[in-house]
C-alpha cells in the first residue's frame, strides 16, 4: 500500500483511543513522547491511517516478540469497549459479537476511505451449534491485534466458556472457536 | 435432579461432579479448556513483556555505562579546567610583598567558577589588586574569567588609574559580554605610597585606617552592563592599615534559618582580628563563616591586605 493510498484512509478516534487506552492499561508503552501522543488523541476525531501506524509503532518498536502483546491489546480494547463503552448495549452475547463486528456498525463504522484501501472484515463461515466461524480480513490492521479483538469481543459478555481465534495457512483467515 | 456446574462450583465439593448433567459436563470441559487457552495467552503475554523487560534492563545497563563513561570524560575535563584556572591565579608580586602583606581565600563552588582575582603591575612601578565575580557559576563563567584576565593584562601597561583601566576593559569587553549574556562585578584597587584608589561596581571593600573604617562606594555599574564612565575614589592607606576585598559568596550565604552571613558580620570578624597576620584573619573569617552557613551557594573570594 502506497503512502498516498494510506493517507486516503481515516480511522475513527474511538478506535485510536481504545487502542491507546488498552496500551496504557497494560503498561506496555513507555516514554513521555508516547504518552504525550496518546493523550492528544480525541475520541470524536478522524485520524489519517499514518497516525494509527504511529500508534502501532509505539508498541511494535518496543517488543522483540510482539504478537502476544498485540493479541492482548486487542482483548483489552474490546473488554474496555464492552464494559466501559457502548459494547454492552450493542452485543447481547459472545457469539453475536461476530455478527456485530462484521456488520455495518462494526469495523466499517470506525474507518473511512475507498473500499480497496480500507479492505473488508467479513464472516465467511458461521456455525453457532459447532461453535465455529471464519472471518476473512483484508483490513490494513495487524492480524494479531484483530485476533485479540475477536477473542475480547467474544469473551466480554461472559456467556462463553471457551474462546479461541487462530490463523491458518492464509493469515487473512481468522478461525474462531467458541463454546 | 442433576446439578449445574455453577451449583457444584458454589458448593466447593468435587464429589458432586458426578451429579452434573451430560450437558453441564461438556460445559465443564469447555470452561476448563477455555481457562487453559486464556492461561496460555496470558503466559505468552507475560513472557513477551518479561523478554522486553530483560532487553530494557540490558539497554539501561548499557546506557548507564555510557553515562559513566561520558561523566568520566567530563570530570577529567573539569579537573584539567580546574588546574588551568588555578594556574591563572596570581602569586604575590615581589614589589607588592615588600609593601603589603596579603592573605587570600578563594574557593569555587564547583570545579571551575566565576570568581577571579588578580595582582597587576602598573606602568609607574606601582601595583593593583582586582577582584571580580562573573555572573553565574561553572564553566561558562570560568571562561569569562580567562577572557577578563587577558583584557586586564593588556590594559595594565597603558593606564595607572583604576578608572582608566576599568573603563577601557568595560568598553572593549562590552559587546562580547552582552553577546554571551554575562556581566561581572569589579573591584580594582591601585596602591599609591600613602593611599589607595579604587573603582568598585558590585564588589565589596572594607578598609581600616587607624580607628576609622570605610566601606567601598560600590555604586558603579558592573562590567558588561552599561557603557558609562566609572567613578574613582581614594582612601588613605598607611602603615598598619588593613583592607579587605571580597565577593558576595560569603556575605550572601545563609544559615539554616535563612539569615544572611552579611557584610556586617564579616567586617566584624575582620575588625576583631585586625592585629593578626593577614592569613590568620582570613582563616578566622573562614572559620566563622563555615560555622554559620548551611552550605556554600556561590564562589567565594576574600583578600585581606595590610600595609607594612
Amino acid at each position: 500500500m502506497t503512502a498516498q493510498e494510506q493517507s486516503t484512509m481515516l480511522v475513527h478516534g474511538s478506535l485510536m483511543v481504545g487502542y491507546a487506552q488498552a496500551c496504557k492499561n497494560l503498561n506496555i508503552v513507555a516514554g513521555r513522547a508516547a504518552h504525550t501522543f496518546i493523550d492528544k488523541l480525541e475520541i470524536n476525531n478522524w485520524y489519517p491511517l499514518e497516525q494509527w501506524r504511529e500508534l502501532e509503532r509505539l508498541v511494535l518498536r518496543s517488543y522483540a516478540r510482539v504478537e502476544p502483546i498485540l493479541v492482548r491489546v486487542g482483548v483489552e480494547m474490546m473488554l474496555g469497549w464492552y464494559h466501559y463503552g457502548p459494547g454492552r448495549a450493542l452485543v447481547k452475547n459472545g457469539a453475536s459479537f461476530l455478527h456485530f463486528q462484521t456488520g455495518s456498525q462494526g469495523f466499517t463504522s470506525v474507518v473511512q476511505g475507498a473500499p480497496e484501501v480500507i479492505g473488508t472484515f467479513d464472516m465467511d463461515f458461521y456455525d453457532r451449534r459447532r461453535g465455529r466461524a471464519v472471518i476473512h480480513s483484508t483490513t490494513p490492521f495487524n492480524r494479531w491485534m484483530e485476533r485479540g479483538v475477536l477473542i475480547g469481543g467474544l469473551s466480554a459478555p461472559g456467556d462463553l466458556d471457551y474462546v479461541d481465534v487462530l490463523q491458518g495457512d492464509d493469515p487473512d483467515l481468522l478461525h474462531c472457536e467458541f463454546h | 435432579m442433576p446439578l449445574t456446574l455453577d451449583e457444584v462450583l458454589a458448593q466447593n465439593d468435587p464429589t458432586q461432579v458426578e451429579q452434573l448433567s451430560k450437558e453441564e459436563l461438556h460445559r465443564m470441559f469447555w470452561r476448563f479448556k477455555g481457562q487453559q487457552k486464556s492461561s496460555d495467552r496470558d503466559k505468552a503475554f507475560w513472557q513477551s513483556t518479561n523478554e522486553n523487560l530483560k532487553v530494557a534492563y540490558e539497554r539501561l545497563d548499557e546506557q548507564e555505562r555510557e553515562l559513566a563513561r561520558a561523566y568520566g570524560i567530563i570530570q577529567e575535563d573539569l579537573s584539567v579546567a580546574h588546574n588551568v584556572q588555578r594556574a591563572l591565579l596570581p602569586r604575590v608580586l615581589g614589589e607588592m610583598a615588600d609593601e603589603i602583606e596579603v592573605g587570600v581565600y578563594h574557593k569555587q563552588l564547583t570545579e571551575v567558577g566565576g570568581d577571579y582575582y588578580d595582582f597587576f603591575r602598573l606602568p609607574n612601578s606601582r601595583f593593583a589588586i582586582g577582584v571580580f565575580d562573573i555572573s553565574g557559576h561553572g564553566v561558562s563563567s570560568a571562561l569569562i574569567t580567562a577572557f577578563l584576565k587577558a583584557q586586564f593584562m593588556q590594559v595594565m601597561e597603558h593606564f595607572d588609574s583604576p578608572q582608566g583601566i576599568v573603563e577601557w576593559v568595560n568598553r572593549t569587553s562590552f559587546d562580547f559580554l552582552r553577546e554571551v549574556r554575562k556581566y561581572a562585578t569589579v573591584n580594582l584597587v591601585t596602591f599609591d605610597p600613602d593611599g589607595i584608589r579604587y573603582v568598585s561596581g558590585g564588589g565589596y571593600g572594607y578598609l581600616m585606617h587607624g580607628e576609622q573604617t570605610f566601606q567601598f562606594e560600590k555604586k558603579n555599574h558592573f562590567l558588561g552592563l552599561r557603557l558609562k564612565p566609572y567613578r574613582e575614589f581614594s582612601l588613605p592607606f598607611a602603615s598598619g592599615d588593613l583592607l579587605a576585598l571580597y565577593t558576595d559568596g560569603m556575605v550572601e550565604a545563609q544559615n539554616k534559618q535563612g539569615i544572611d552571613y552579611s557584610v556586617r558580620r564579616l567586617n566584624d570578624v575582620i575588625a576583631r582580628h585586625r592585629n593578626e597576620p593577614c592569613e590568620d584573619i582570613v582563616a578566622r573569617c573562614v572559620e566563622d563563616y563555615t560555622a554559620f552557613r548551611a552550605q556554600d551557594t556561590d564562589d567565594i573570594t576574600l583578600i585581606v591586605v595590610r600595609r607594612r
